[in-house]
């Protein structure tokens, strides 16, 4: 059993691959579900459309929170000089990061589109509207924050002994 | 009793272009599945709402454009990958670098194919809306379209990350010399 076996990439790729695809799965689904409803309103009240937006942003907020924590876990990742530390650490950190995104893009879409539809009615609802994605969105952001933690921690992993 | 399965065994006696083969082929076949899905969503609300509005029609295909172009990223990056794929015999295969090769490309395949179709999906989705839309008031097509730009990053997300896992990684290369299975 060695402290560097020539698996470890394995468990480094898979981290990156999930954070991007779980997040993207969220991001999709927001823009998706909140699009849906952005249509609708636009059906009666074009003049709403740009303000209604906010929920779709938001969605692609947290793919690129996916996408920054996938670029920081493969610039880590090492041919011939990785430990299998450093790649469980990188695959919690890319799940951490994957699922949270999941989370948060799916509560941006059922939010976005239930509100939007709201706001085509009574304007007023436009303010907790964005509390309530604001507060959907940091979901996403806590896991980003914890990934970040988890990758500096791999960085200062255990050293491969020279081959 | 019952039999032990060593995952470092497994991971280490699978050949490298087994993962290499399986990620390429995941690659593009989950962003044409992605980008169909899209057409399909998109292209029968087209058609249907052209019915009543013919005028949609035309504009309308930029959504389909949108879905495409998320094939084009599959089909990119399994040209890409398969630059990788160097014949090495058997017995001069197992490196730490074909290892790694094999593995970046098993990810990456996985990681641009499932953006890609849940890319595709959303635009498709979005972009059906969106021709809802236009054939009920034509002023709406360009604003519903901001929402499906946001929609087609993700499969642009997706070509970045799966270009920049395998930057480190070579060719598959020929061991210097006959290296027995690492066990």
């Amino acid at each position: 059993m060695s402290v560097c076996p020539p698996y470890a990439p394995f468990f480094g790729f898979a981290g990156v691959a999930s954070a991007m695809t779980l997040s993207t799965v969220g991001a999709a689904f927001g823009t998706a579900k909140a699009g849906i409803g952005i249509a609708g309103l636009g059906a009666f009240k074009p003049e709403l459309i740009m303000k209604s937006l906010i929920p779709v942003v938001m969605a692609g907020i947290i793919a690129v929170y996916g996408l920054v924590v996938s670029v920081l876990i493969s610039g880590g990742i090492k041919p011939g000089d990785y430990s299998l530390f450093s790649g469980f650490v990188h695959l919690g950190a890319g799940l951490a990061c994957g699922m949270t995104g999941l989370a948060a893009g799916y509560a941006i879409g059922l939010v976005g589109d239930s509100c939007v539809r709201a706001y085509v009615r009574e304007q007023k609802v436009f303010v907790g509207m964005v509390l309530i994605l604001i507060f959907a969105e940091v979901l996403g952001l806590y896991g980003l924050i914890v990934a970040l933690i988890m990758n500096t921690s791999a960085i200062g992993g255990d050293k491969c002994p020279s081959q | 009793s019952g039999e032990a399965f060593n995952v470092g065994r497994f991971l280490e006696e699978t050949s490298p272009y087994a993962w290499a083969g399986t990620g390429i082929g995941l690659c593009i076949g989950l962003s044409v599945l992605g980008a169909g899905w899209g057409i399909l969503v998109t292209g029968s609300s087209i058609l249907g709402g052209g019915v009543r509005s013919p005028r949609i029609t035309t504009k309308n295909l930029i959504s389909i454009i949108f879905c495409e172009v998320v094939a084009i990223y599959g089909v990119i990056i399994g040209i890409v990958y398969s630059a990788k794929l160097q014949h090495v015999p058997e017995n001069l295969l197992y490196t730490p670098h074909n290892y790694y090769t094999g593995y970046a490309i098993f990810w990456g395949g996985i990681t641009v194919g499932i953006c890609n179709l849940l890319c595709g999906i959303a635009v498709g989705i979005t972009g059906s809306t969106a021709a809802i839309a236009d054939a009920a008031d034509p002023n709406l097509f360009v604003k519903i379209l901001i929402v499906e730009v946001f929609g087609s990053i993700m499969g642009l997300f997706g070509l970045i990350v799966g270009l920049l896992m395998v930057g480190a990684a070579g060719d598959f290369t020929a061991a210097a010399s006959v290296s027995p299975h690492v066990l």
